[in-house]
């Protein structure tokens, strides 16, 4: 459900004006013309992002720990593969700890515990193979 | 106060995607931002991860018949003679729109949805609003809260996706588009045509 209350759907003119925000925030970072190969790395850079416009850190604060986060692997000994979204999530808590937005990471790991014993489909393994619901036609 | 750095050395998809949602749900609960905020910015991306694919698909079924005859009989197969597939794509069905019929798709349960075809699922799709009324009154829900009214004379069929089965709906092709070719079709597809809330763009419209 979008924000607005007139219905489902958001509007056109802040969805234009969102794009040009992020247009202009990620023309110049590394990995910009990468697609987003998993929906939780969309999920984070929308995060970082409106964390940004709500005014809990300068971009520059994110991109410095996104900086970092990059060295330290490289820096490192290869054990972990590459994956510049998890740098992402990384400077993500990073930063939202540094601004005393996210400060708890005790919270968080035991959220993320919470959600791992939640099955996205749990209850919902049958096939229907029938309409389940038909309006019939009335003319 | 900082955050410790990852602390394994390798996670699964499924655990970083946990610890995201978790995040995202903590910094919604502290009020750092609104789940609206996080959408419309996730949705900015959406139609650059996704639906330009099933656009390809329809585009191709709407021009080439033997195709269509294969996408209807076994979606997931025709799909893949395209190179379209993967996690999500396992078991669909395109359910074709008529003169009679109107299909649209729900998960009345979660948010199952055909990821390789549509990208990922605009939240609206996920919420409780959506999925209880659309199975109640779709008729309305069309009219009202997407602005697509269907004609009384077409009925309307809701087909409820689970993570066995994931239907997506094959639009029927714009008037006045016989001269177009196959990438000019594709544009004038969108993601709400194909989840049966909207229509395709007609001949004309910019995509």
């Amino acid at each position: 459900m979008s924000g607005t209350s007139t219905g489902i759907r958001s509007d056109a003119t802040e969805l234009g004006d969102a794009r040009r925000r992020v247009q202009k925030l990620v023309c110049d970072m590394p990995g910009a013309d990468r697609p987003f190969s998993e929906p939780w790395e969309l999920r984070a850079f929308a995060m970082a992002v409106a964390a940004h416009h709500e005014g809990h850190y300068e971009w520059s604060e994110f991109q410095l720990s996104l900086i970092d986060s990059i060295r330290q692997w490289e820096a490192g000994d290869g054990g972990e593969p590459w994956s510049y979204y998890l740098h992402w999530l990384e400077a993500l808590e990073h930063t939202l700890a540094a601004s005393g937005a996210l400060s708890d990471s005790a919270a968080l790991d035991d959220r993320t515990r919470q959600v791992l014993a939640t099955p996205r489909n749990a209850n919902h393994h049958e096939a229907r193979r029938e309409p389940v619901t038909v309006d019939p036609a009335r003319s | 106060m900082t955050v410790k750095p990852t602390d394994t050395a390798l996670r699964s998809q499924e655990e970083i995607t946990a610890r995201v949602k978790a995040l995202e749900a903590l910094l919604i609960e502290k009020g750092v931002m609104t789940t609206a905020a996080v959408d419309r910015l996730a949705e900015v991306y959406e139609n650059e991860v996704g639906p330009q694919l099933g656009a390809k698909v329809v585009a191709r079924a709407w021009t080439d018949p033997a195709f269509k005859e294969r996408l209807l009989a076994d979606a997931s197969a025709a799909c893949r003679e395209l190179g379209v597939g993967g996690l999500q794509g396992e078991e669909m069905v395109a359910v074709e729109n008529t003169d009679t019929v109107h299909h649209v798709i729900v998960c009345t349960l979660c948010s199952c949805y055909p990821w390789p075809v549509l990208g990922l699922p605009p939240n609206w799709y996920k919420a409780p609003p959506f999925r209880a009324r659309i199975v109640r009154e779709p008729r309305t829900v069309l009219a009202e809260d997407f602005d697509f009214p269907v004609p009384d004379s077409v009925e309307i069929r809701v087909w409820d996706s689970s993570s066995e089965l994931r239907y997506w709906v094959l639009p029927q092709r714009p008037a006045g588009s016989e001269h177009l070719s196959e990438d000019e079709l594709a544009a004038l597809v969108t993601r709400d045509s194909m989840i049966g809330v909207g229509a395709p763009r007609p001949v004309g419209a910019a995509a």
